[in-house]
């Protein structure tokens, strides 16, 4: 009652039907441009995720339509019953190991680009205290990075090329330090010192988002990171510096003091 | 009117509930007056009254309502009055409004209950979308958008899902397994009867100075600490519902285990028994555990105790742990009973033996173990201690693993049947499309360096209503439309129901599939306004999601017409062979003249003549002119 | 609908008033095994207060109790001997009445609830003279919560034990029916180790 005919067909449906699946994950233009090294690991993670589950999705869309199309009651046949199939342990295997194997093969591999995402890098690194509070964000460039007096400032601009460190901390409640161009976010959260690493490696201004509910004002809890060369990254320093007079003193949202 | 206050009923548990109140007024002004608040105004202050009555009323409530009628009198020592089984079944609309022991008529309450709620939080939604259609909407305010979504999820969570799968349970699980009912009827009905109330509190919260809790149903510490007053109705409801699943699961497990009919062993139970057994365990391990938060957030709140208090030495990530302790296995207390009503709707519909049907139960028992181990793969990005991503991760991914076992099962389930493609089966397969895309995504989440990038944005709302309406959503309509015949005695109508299929499966995926580009594509979850760049999709999202809320309309329109009007439903539409089908529709009062003996398997379709359950003293095998039997099983109750 | 059930009751009703005895498939006493289960969402319960106290103390590594505040070892101590010594007597009463002495259940079943009413009141009373607030420290938060919580559940299990008391009084139970004894008993048991466990982890260690 199945015919070789409408197996092969439909094999040959579904693996067409993978082709264009994977094609599109590649035409859609799912995510914002990538302004860090640690955005092409992720970016590649997820076409990797998708290629992956394609297939997976197809084949059971498949089976659901073969059957209804090649199984579904015909007239004259509504008090019959289909033939009495209790399991088969080869196929039950194959359906336990093969999963599994696809899945440890996954969260390994996403376990190297959390790696290669978080790994100190060989070359300088600058770090960045950021302070989170209802609702906004605001910056500190320690002396290791100005090379003169820390600097407090609600800006935040970072060399092109160059890992920053960011340490992030909480006044109030908590908040999340989300840039999406950089695809790398962590929870901000009183009490605790939070980090993450990023090497921007795009010239450009892209948002910086508060991702986690902080009360009324967490959907206006934005800021911006402006990726810019080193050599007008030191010149914004300087002028920040004249400005604020190298003093830092009542900035608002002077990072509380470590704990 | 005052035998009307004295005999236990609506009337009085209305008025005891006013008493509730007073009684806190009173309790208040005590404490307040002890604690030396000096000048007399300040004794009445009515936030901590509000505070206190969100614990009293309700108890005062259900003691009027007579939920504990019959424990005081046992309590008391004085005589019991024998169960005389009047209060058994309903025969006007009014026995649906009183304490009502039969499983049957609890079922029903239940059921059109959180039905109601769906309809409510759902009109939330709406509300919603209406704001999010363009951005810098001023439809509703920040705050109160985030009470929307809060308890949107709050009511949809708490008083649709998990009551209704408990409500469609209470019906058919005791036939099922051939109990005239459940073992704690009285608890059963209060189970019931604390789910209302929870409901109407986390509603009123709206109406409580300050606005409704606005801080998700996940309610974060420190956030929910010095939040108004709405929040306590949030905790103190949850409080309230997570009671009553605990003692419904204690109730199911009781009843399974003690009341199964004679030959029923574990592996002839069908396997929406098997789902419940599961999801019960769950709870009875997994909720003590957000009613634990919810008292560490109240306390905080109301006494000043410094649990999440940073400054004081507080943990603030320790909320989240307890709260997800609970909540990961919660979302599996959402999906296994679905899991349950899919297998029975398959091997009916599909007039085959459930493929592999150990493994479908081990599978379960498989889910409730690892989905202990999981719960910090929604903190991957909390700043927790990162190494515990690691093994987090990994049962995460491969608690995946169990659930491609029964999807791949149910598949081979379909292969070579006969299907009939029915409302029921419709939602059945539609189901097992959209939750393996859900499924999918939570792998995908479960991947910690993406995780990064997406927790918490618009890709967590895709996978959150993939998995919960096309996943615990769909099973929930093709339950209600498989046991309606059997509930109501009366058969819905086939062409609206396939239009209901059709046209929510289509609107499903229009309003939800848009949301997982948005969230990768950087917009934040729980924001009342947007960036410019994503206003297209949110406005076709919007205009998708009034459709599909107009949808729910057609299934209400057929539900009540039908019930109201439609044709008398025979004993075994389906042609099932498990045992709630071998009774009249509905049911009769007691369930059954004799407990039936069960011989059988419950799948056997295909084998000529099997039997499952039977009403004939004597156990015969399997195989000897049982068909026969099987029918007249059916004639004898529909005459 | 109302038809339909209306016209079974009627059609039933005259083969049979009351439901059919439900067919036993466990050996296990229902009423037992819902304590049972019970005791584990119970323990739950514990557990999460007791995660509190492992982030305060452990994970945190805060020192304990607060610095410059001192838990009375000894006298909680003693009320560790009472509460345990209540149950003894308790499984005193249940053999009493096994035996069909119904002098030794009330008696016991009295004894019992004065044991625990001394347990609480030492308890309220350590409250009283332990010189910190919960409100002070994490670990005073967590010393209220934990000590707090398990006597909530002594107070439960009190009102349990004054039940069967009352009722032991009305002359109720007897050799062949002493489930009523019985699962409240198991609770208060429950109550008792869960004190030994707090009370090592809080005062002890
Ligand atoms: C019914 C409810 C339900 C269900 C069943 C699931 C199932 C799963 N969920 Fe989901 N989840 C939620 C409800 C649910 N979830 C909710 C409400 C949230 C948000 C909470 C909040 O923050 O508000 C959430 C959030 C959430 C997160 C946190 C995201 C974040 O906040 O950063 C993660 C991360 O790992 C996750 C993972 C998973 C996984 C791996 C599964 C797995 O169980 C899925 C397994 C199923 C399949 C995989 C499909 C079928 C399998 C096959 C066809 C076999 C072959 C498949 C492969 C080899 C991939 N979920
Ligand atoms: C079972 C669970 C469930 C269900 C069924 C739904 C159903 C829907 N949900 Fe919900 N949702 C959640 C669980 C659920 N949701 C959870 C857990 C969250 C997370 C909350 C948080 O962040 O804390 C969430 C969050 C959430 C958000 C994100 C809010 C935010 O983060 O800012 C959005 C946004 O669009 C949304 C939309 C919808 C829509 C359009 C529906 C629709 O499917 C609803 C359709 C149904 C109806 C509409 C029925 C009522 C219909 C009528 C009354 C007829 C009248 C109709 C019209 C007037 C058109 N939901
Ligand atoms: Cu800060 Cu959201
Ligand atoms: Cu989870």
């Amino acid at each position: 009652m199945v015919s070789r005919r409408s197996i092969v067909g439909t094999i040959a449906a579904a693996l067409i039907a993978t082709a264009i699946g994977i094609v599109l994950s590649y035409v859609i233009h799912w995510f914002p441009v990538q302004a860090s090294t640690q955005a092409h690991h992720t970016d590649t993670l997820y076409h990797v995720l998708v290629i992956a589950s394609v297939p997976i999705f197809v084949l059971v869309v498949t089976v659901i339509l073969y059957s209804v199309w090649q199984f579904r009651v015909k007239p004259g046949q509504e008090l019959e019953d289909g033939p009495p199939i209790h399991g088969n342990t080869r196929l039950e295997v194959i359906w336990t190991a093969i999963p599994a194997m696809i899945l440890l093969g996954l969260v390994s591999y996403s376990f190297v680009v959390l790696h290669e995402n978080e790994k100190k890098p060989a070359g300088p690194e600058m770090v960045v205290n950021v302070t989170g509070q209802q609702f906004a964000w605001s910056y500190e460039y320690p002396s290791s990075a100005t090379g003169g007096a820390p600097l407090k400032t609600t800006q935040l601009y970072v060399p092109d090329n160059e890992s920053v460190h960011f340490e992030i901390k909480s006044l109030d409640v908590i908040h999340a330090f989300w840039i999406p161009a950089f695809r790398l976010q962590i929870d901000a959260v009183p009490g605790i010192t939070t980090s993450y690493r990023a090497t921007p490696d795009r010239l450009g201004s892209y948002p910086v988002v508060c991702n986690l509910l902080c009360g009324v004002g967490h959907g206006l809890m934005r800021s911006t990171v402006h990726v810019v060369t080193p050599s007008a990254f030191q010149a914004w320093l300087k002028s920040r510096a004249s400005a604020s007079g190298g003093a830092s003193t009542g900035q608002p949202g002077a990072p509380a003091s470590a704990s | 009117m005052a035998a009307k206050l004295r005999a236990p009923g609506l009337y009085r548990a209305f008025f005891a509930f006013l008493l509730g109140i007073a009684f806190a007024a009173g309790l208040t002004w005590l404490v307040r007056m002890a604690t030396g608040h000096s000048t007399y105004h300040h004794f009445l202050s009515e936030e901590p009254i509000m505070a206190v009555s969100l614990i009293t009323a309700p108890i005062f409530f259900l003691v009027g309502l007579g939920g504990f009628d019959y424990w005081l009198y046992w309590a008391s020592g004085r005589p019991t009055r024998p169960e005389d089984h009047s209060s058994h079944g309903a025969h006007t609309w009014k026995d649906y409004f009183r304490i009502n022991t039969d499983h049957k008529v609890i079922g029903i309450q239940y059921t059109v209950t959180a039905f109601f709620f769906l309809f409510v939080g759902g009109l939330m939604a709406m509300l919603m979308r209406i704001q999010l259609a363009q951005p810098g909407a001023e439809f509703v305010s920040a705050n109160t958008y985030n009470g929307l979504f809060s308890v949107h999820a709050s009511l949809l969570i708490f008083l649709f899902v998990i009551p209704v799968f408990a409500g469609l349970a209470n019906y058919v699980l005791p036939l099922m397994i051939g109990a005239p009912d459940m073992a704690f009827p009285r608890l059963n009905a209060l189970s019931y009867w604390l789910l209302p109330l929870a409901g109407l509190m986390m509603l009123l919260s709206f109406a409580a100075p300050g606005g409704a809790f606005a801080d998700g149903w996940t309610a974060y510490a420190p956030l929910s600490i010095d939040a108004p007053i709405g929040q306590d109705f949030f905790s103190v409801g949850v409080q309230l519902a997570g009671a009553s699943s605990i003692m419904t699961a204690l109730n199911f497990l009781v009843t399974i285990i003690t009341m199964r009919a004679p030959g029923m062993s574990f592996f002839r139970m069908p396997l929406l028994v098997w789902a419940n057994f599961a999801t019960s365990l769950l709870v009875v391990i997994a909720t003590p555990f957000i009613a634990a938060s919810q008292f560490f957030v109240l306390l905080d709140r109301g006494l000043g105790f410094n649990f999440f208090d940073a400054g004081k030495g507080g943990d603030v990530l320790m909320y989240q742990h307890v709260f997800w302790f609970y909540s990961h296995p919660a979302v599996y207390i959402m999906m296994l009973p679905g899991f349950g009503i899919i297998s029975e709707i398959i091997a009916v519909k599909a007039r085959k033996p459930i493929f592999g049907y150990r493994m479908m139960a081990f599978s379960l028992l498989a889910i409730v173990g690892l989905g202990f181990t999981v719960w910090a793969h929604h903190m991957f990005t909390s700043g927790m201690a990162a190494w515990i991503r690691i093994p987090m991760a990994i049962t995460t991914a491969i608690i995946a693993v169990p659930t491609g076992i029964k999807i791949f099962s149910w598949l081979a389930t379909l292969w070579r049947g006969v299907l009939h493609l029915d409302t029921p089966m419709l939602f059945s397969l539609g189901f097992l499309a959209t939750f393996t895309l859900g499924g999918i995504s939570g792998v995908m989440l479960a991947m910690v360096a993406f995780d990064i990038h997406v927790s918490a944005s618009y890709f967590i709302v895709a996978h959150i209503h993939y998995v919960l309406f096309g996943g615990s959503l769909m099973t929930i309509f093709a339950g209600v439309y498989y046991w309606f015949p059997k509930m109501t005695g009366r058969m819905y109508d086939e062409r609206l129901g396939k239009w209901h299929f059709w046209s929510t499966f289509v609107l499903f995926n229009l309003t939800f599939g848009p949301m997982h580009i948005l969230g990768l594509q950087g917009m934040p979850r729980r924001v009342p306004t947007y960036a410019a760049k994503f206003a297209d999709l949110n406005m076709f999202i919007s205009i998708a999601s009034f459709g599909l809320g107009l949808t729910t309309l057609i299934f209400l329109y057929n539900m009540v017409t039908s019930w109201r009007g439609g044709p008398r439903a025979v004993a075994n539409p389906w042609r099932g062979l498990t045992i709630e089908w071998q009774v009249s529709s509905p049911p009769p009062v007691f369930n059954f003249d004799r407990i039936p003996t069960v011989v059988g398997s419950p799948y056997e379709y295909g084998v000529p003549g099997a039997v499952h359950g039977t009403f004939a003293p004597a156990p015969v095998p399997a195989t000897v002119g049982g068909a026969s039997r099987g029918s007249d099983v059916v004639h004898r109750h529909t005459e | 609908m109302e038809a339909a059930s209306v016209a079974h009751a009627a059609a039933h009703d005259d083969h049979h008033h009351g439901p059919p005895v439900a067919h036993r498939s466990s050996r296990v006493e229902p009423q037992l095994l819902g304590m049972l289960l019970f005791i584990i969402s119970e323990v739950m319960v514990f557990g999460a207060f007791f995660t509190a106290y492992f982030f305060i103390r452990v994970a945190q590594g805060d020192a304990w109790p607060a610095p410059g505040t001192h838990l009375p070892l000894e006298v909680a101590g003693v009320n560790t001997a009472i509460l345990v010594s209540s149950s003894f007597t308790l499984h005193w009463a249940e053999q009493a009445l096994k035996k069909g002495n119904h002098f030794g259940l009330k008696a016991g079943m009295l004894t019992t609830f004065l044991l625990g009413c001394a347990f609480l009141f030492i308890q309220i009373n350590e409250y009283a003279n332990i010189g910190f607030a919960p409100q002070d420290t994490a670990q005073a938060t967590v010393f209220y919560s934990l000590t707090g919580l398990h006597g909530a559940h002594v107070f439960i299990g009190l009102v349990l034990l004054l039940i069967v008391t009352i009722r032991a009084f009305r002359g109720h139970y007897s050799p062949e029916e002493h489930r009523g004894v019985e699962v409240p008993g198991i609770y208060w048991h429950f109550v008792d180790i869960m004190w030994i466990v707090v009370y090592t982890t809080v005062y002890v260690i």
